[in-house]
């Protein structure tokens, strides 16, 4: 780890305005990704603001047909939340399976979806639901939000507030771990809502992406059978030694067909 | 306590050292400081091969802080280039080893990734890290050889001068025009090319040292975690040339070793180096990240496999060809146990009338290889039960019906193996009868149709396995106990536990002998104020060696105080009973307690004896369910039956059979490291590319025993820290493949990860 000084922000105002000031500080949430990339000495930033205490960031609503996540909510938080659970079932059962009880009790929503780990299981919730993400600066629809691999739609110094998933009708979550590292090999999140069925595909490509083809079938007929012979294209995405394209290619089909299945319990 | 536990056959009993170390009481390596402590670090090699043209330490010599910039200069100036050898016998055609030289910096040339090139000490371990960032190095890189075998080839790039054509070791065991005609006359013959994949041990404490110097005495004090103060200090002796009394090692707890810690490691000998130049303390810990790139690899054998059978089914003959890598360079226990162990046990448990086997060990652009838990064991047990299986998946016979056709037979032991040693006991039939029972193996069939209904491939894996423990580096073990006026008892071992549970196992062991609570006995291990002859924690030898020198140091403080005793009774000793930690006679009939006889005198014992290898053997039954639409395993079952000799504490027996199944579990479903062909680079540098089994991989086993006792212990014991190892690598892989068989697929190497089973019933059915 190289030296970097400590700021602990007293409000979300107060962290904006930093980091305005101090283009090489870095925001520090839940660290669960930033603390190992430091002791690695892969990243030097001159200054860690910490926001994990704010309250504006704590909390869960839900309301008017929309749950709110706040940015700090930790894994844990959303996993057990009566108001998640009530509201969207999958998105507490995926909460539950990121990382492990420690990641669980320390890394939080904003901070994965600020993040954008093309293996990461929020942003397939996030895109799959078409959530909302409200930032100190304005709002961004989940679509825009994710840019690829590490990369999103925040400037700097903007910070994730809350996200706002629409409840939908039904959701389910299917993931595949990779077996080293425990992130998503294939993650697929699928929901049926108001807009339409929407099939969110993470941990597959180089980033998070929605199948439209599995969505326009299933918009047709809601039922696993129905994305039988589909595939998505090999050639878009990971490979690396635990997994060729192929087979990643097979996990998303597979998932896709047991999300499906666990929503119609066929 | 109650007495004669022994006797009626072990007890169970939770390990008393657990609740300090799980509650993080316990002392390991990076615990010990020093006053005045300097704080190292090492730059490594970011490549495979290269030639160093130049290093570049005026910057980080400049930054604040930093005391020392060492390089390999100063590791040719120091004479510290040739690390110990054990290899002290004669390969093919008595062939001497070639020791290729390994500077503790690397110097003139790296020829692997993670390869120390120079070692900043300063006023704290940032600084050092921050000051190694500023070294410059110029190199020239050369061509990578990784894959063993490519290293072998006429025009592979050769890593060191003084071992042309990359191998610093040929070996050979066996007959080999025996062999031959063995297969000429054979109806079948079954082939497999089978990779042992390397595994990085990956103990749960990571590599720490710190080495004072003293110039009053010219004395080194070295904390660093061992299997045994004896063969670290024999090997850092040998690879500095300084006399082993000038080393003082202090271990107290070890977090794991698997043999990765019996290695003195260039590290520590430069620490050694920098401590007496610079006169003060210097302290070193290792990342996870040098963990893996550094830490000794375990396994790494490539092995072309045949079996000769006649018609019946008998086997004939057996041929193994081996190319062991070794690595960038030797490390002392690498080429030993890679050759020795695999010969010792060839045969396996079959009668096998001509044996041949050879061992081309071989240099490659990779971290060096060591013994790893089992070293070299469970390697030919892999060998031997893939090929024993596929023989009976070719001839159309049961699996466990070709292994009994073939079993040596109780009545034969002891039995001279063809490749010259000599296995002591076993029970094979009954163990084997014993495990098919427990697993229901006849009950099979049913059960995998039931897997297919739920659209489930499921298979059946046996593996009967022996294995010789280690007899050790030092031709004998001693102990020592002491009894303090206050009456507690303790004994002092060399053998130093790394999660083996020594401190319960030896207490009891001396509790028993000597009739007294459990509670009274404790045990020092690698205590430098007692000094001990005899050996580390290893190949499974603990309880063999220093437990049955713990009963014999036991007995000897009975008859020694019985003398003692006597001329206080004013008794003949032979008239001095005792019992319970007290004697009694003489006509007084007074009683002294072995505490007593402390209060006047230092009463202390030290007993010796020699151990040779006893042959631990066991059946595990495995059962797998695979998924194939994802070509995930699950271990639906698993089944184990060993016989370890007399048992003294199951609940320990237990958790290394525990362990060591877990282990290989791990190995076969994707444990493995990998690097890069071309350029050398390490793949699996970290958890999130290295796989390591979790909990949820073996959720229950179902153990017996089927004990025949060992005549070469007091104790009837046999080792067995390694059997979990040894047989469950070849039962797991042969139950998948069972699985896989019936769409055709006949060969796949370890490790059965997902993707690869998926790919491998893809490729089946497209045939199909």
């Amino acid at each position: 780890m190289y030296p970097f000084s400590y700021v602990k922000a007293k409000s979300l105002k107060e962290a904006g305005e930093f980091l305005a000031a101090h283009p090489d500080a870095k925001l520090l949430a839940g660290g669960m990704t930033l603390i190992p990339t430091l002791k690695a000495r892969l990243a030097q930033p001159s200054h860690l603001v910490d926001i994990g205490g704010l309250a504006e960031l704590a909390g869960i609503k839900e309301g008017a047909g929309k749950l709110l996540i706040a940015g700090g909510t930790r894994h844990h938080e959303v996993a057990t939340s009566d108001a998640v659970k009530k509201a969207i079932p999958a998105l507490a059962y995926l909460a539950n399976l990121i990382g492990d009880p420690q990641v669980r009790n320390r890394g939080t929503i904003g901070g994965s979806v600020a993040n954008n780990d093309p293996a990461a299981d929020y942003p397939a919730a996030v895109l799959g639901l078409g959530a909302t993400v409200v930032t100190t600066r304005r709002e961004i629809a989940a679509e825009d939000f994710f840019q690829g691999m590490f990369t999103t739609a925040l400037a700097p110094g903007e910070i994730v507030v809350r996200l706002v998933f629409p409840v939908a009708k039904r959701a389910a979550y299917a993931k595949f771990p990779h077996p080293a590292s425990g992130y998503a090999m294939a993650g697929v999140f699928v929901a049926e809502t108001a807009t339409g069925v929407r099939v969110a595909v993470t941990g597959a490509a180089p980033g998070v992406f929605r199948w439209k083809e599995a969505e326009a079938a299933l918009g047709r007929n809601f039922n696993p059978a129905a994305l039988a012979g589909l595939a998505v294209n090999a050639d878009e995405l990971n490979e690396d030694i635990h997994a060729t394209r192929e087979y990643r290619a097979n996990l998303v089909a597979v998932m896709a067909r047991r999300a499906v299945a666990q929503i119609t319990g066929k | 306590m109650e007495h004669h536990l022994l006797e009626i056959g072990g007890v169970r009993m939770s390990r008393r050292e657990d609740l300090r170390l799980i509650t993080g009481a316990g002392k390991y390596a990076s615990d010990w400081n020093l006053p005045g402590q300097l704080h190292a670090t090492f730059l490594r090699a970011d490549r495979a091969h290269a030639n160093i043209v130049s290093v570049n330490t005026e910057a980080a010599e400049k930054h604040p802080g930093v005391v020392r910039v060492f390089t390999g200069e100063d590791a040719m100036r120091s004479g510290y280039t040739k690390p110990m050898t054990m290899l002290t016998f004669k390969g093919r055609g008595g062939m001497e080893v070639l020791r290729p030289e390994r500077p503790v910096l690397a110097h003139g040339k790296v020829r692997c990734v993670g390869e120390p090139v120079a070692m900043v000490v300063a006023e704290s371990a940032l600084i050092a890290q921050d000051a190694a960032e500023l070294i410059e190095v110029e190199y020239e890189e050369l061509p990578v050889v990784i894959d063993p075998e490519a290293a072998l080839a006429p025009g592979a790039p050769q890593l060191h001068d003084n071992v042309p054509g990359n191998v610093p070791f040929d070996f050979e065991a066996g007959d080999a025009g025996a062999t031959e005609a063995a297969f000429a006359k054979a109806a079948h013959v079954t082939r497999l090319k089978l990779a042992v994949t390397r595994v990085a041990p990956n103990p749960m404490e990571p590599r720490a040292c710190l080495v004072a110097y003293d110039a009053g005495t010219d004395m080194y004090t070295v904390h660093v975690h061992v299997q045994g103060v004896n063969m670290m200090r024999k090997q850092l002796a040998a690879y500095t040339g300084l006399p082993e009394e000038k080393f003082r090692i202090m271990a107290h707890d070890v977090g794991g070793a698997f043999g990765q810690r019996s290695l003195a490691y260039p590290e520590y000998c430069m620490q050694l180096l920098a401590a007496k130049q610079l006169g003060r303390p210097v302290k070193w810990i290792a990342t996870r990240s040098e963990g893996f790139m550094t830490d000794s690899h375990g396994r790494a054998n490539y092995v072309s496999g045949e079996l000769a059978l006649d018609k019946d089914g008998k086997f004939l003959g057996a041929r193994l060809d081996w190319i062991a890598d070794m690595g960038a360079y030797l490390t002392p226990t690498g080429p030993v146990s890679h050759l020795r162990n695999p010969s010792t046990c060839l045969t396996g448990v079959y009668r096998i009338p001509a044996l041949y086997g050879r061992w081309r060990t071989v240099l490659t652009n990779t971290n060096p290889i060591a013994a790893y838990r089992g070293a070299g064991r469970p390697d030919v047990a892999y060998v031997i039960e893939r090929l024993v299986s596929q023989a009976a998946a070719d001839l159309k016979m049961d699996a466990a019906e070709i292994r009994r056709r073939n079993f040596i037979p109780p009545e034969a032991f002891p039995y001279k193996t063809p490749t010259g040693s000599t296995y002591e006991n076993a029970d094979l039939p009954g163990v084997l009868e014993k495990a098919l029972k427990l697993a229901d193996w006849n009950g099979f069939a049913n059960r995998r149709r039931q897997s297919e209904k739920a659209g489930k491939l499921r298979g059946i894996g046996i593996a009967t396995v022996i294995e010789n423990t280690g007899a050790g580096l030092f031709p004998r073990d001693e102990v020592q106990i002491e009894v303090a006026a206050g009456g507690t008892v303790t004994a002092y071992t060399v053998s130093h536990s790394q999660g083996q549970g020594h401190e319960t196992s030896f207490a009891m062991i001396v509790a028993e002998t000597l009739g007294i609570a459990f509670e009274r006995v404790q045990l020092r291990q690698g205590d430098e104020d007692h000094p001990l002859f005899g050996n580390h924690t290893g190949g499974s030898r603990s309880t063999v060696g220093a437990g049955s020198a713990c009963h014999l140091a036991a007995r000897k403080l009975i008859e020694e105080g019985r003398a003692l005793a006597a001329l206080e009774l004013d008794a003949e000793p032979s008239q001095v009973e005792y019992a319970n930690g007290s004697f009694r006679g003489g006509e007084s009939k007074r009683t002294i307690t072995l505490a007593d006889l402390a209060k006047s005198r230092v009463f202390s014992v030290t007993a010796q004896g020699s151990f040779s290898s006893t042959f631990p053997n066991g059946c595990h039954i495995a059962e797998v369910e695979i998924d194939p639409d994802t070509g995930v395993t699950e271990i639906a079952s698993y089944v184990t039956v060993d016989d370890c000799g007399r048992v003294i504490n199951h609940t320990i027996v237990e958790g290394q059979m525990h362990g060591g199944v877990a282990q290989g579990a791990g190995q076969v479903f994707g444990e493995h490291v990998v690097y890069d062909r071309d350029s050398g680079q390490l793949m699996t540098g970290s958890f999130a590319d290295y796989y390591m089994p979790r909990a949820g991989l073996v959720r229950e086993i179902t153990m017996e025993e089927h004990p025949t006792p060992s005549k070469v212990s007091p104790l009837g014991v046999k080792g067995m820290g390694e059997s979990g190892c040894t047989a469950s690598l070849p039962a797991l892989t042969n139950a998948v493949l069972d699985a896989l068989r019936p769409l055709g697929v006949q060969h796949l190497d370890m490790p059965l990860t997902p993707a690869k089973v998926w790919h491998a019933i893809q490729a089946a059915r497209t045939k199909q």
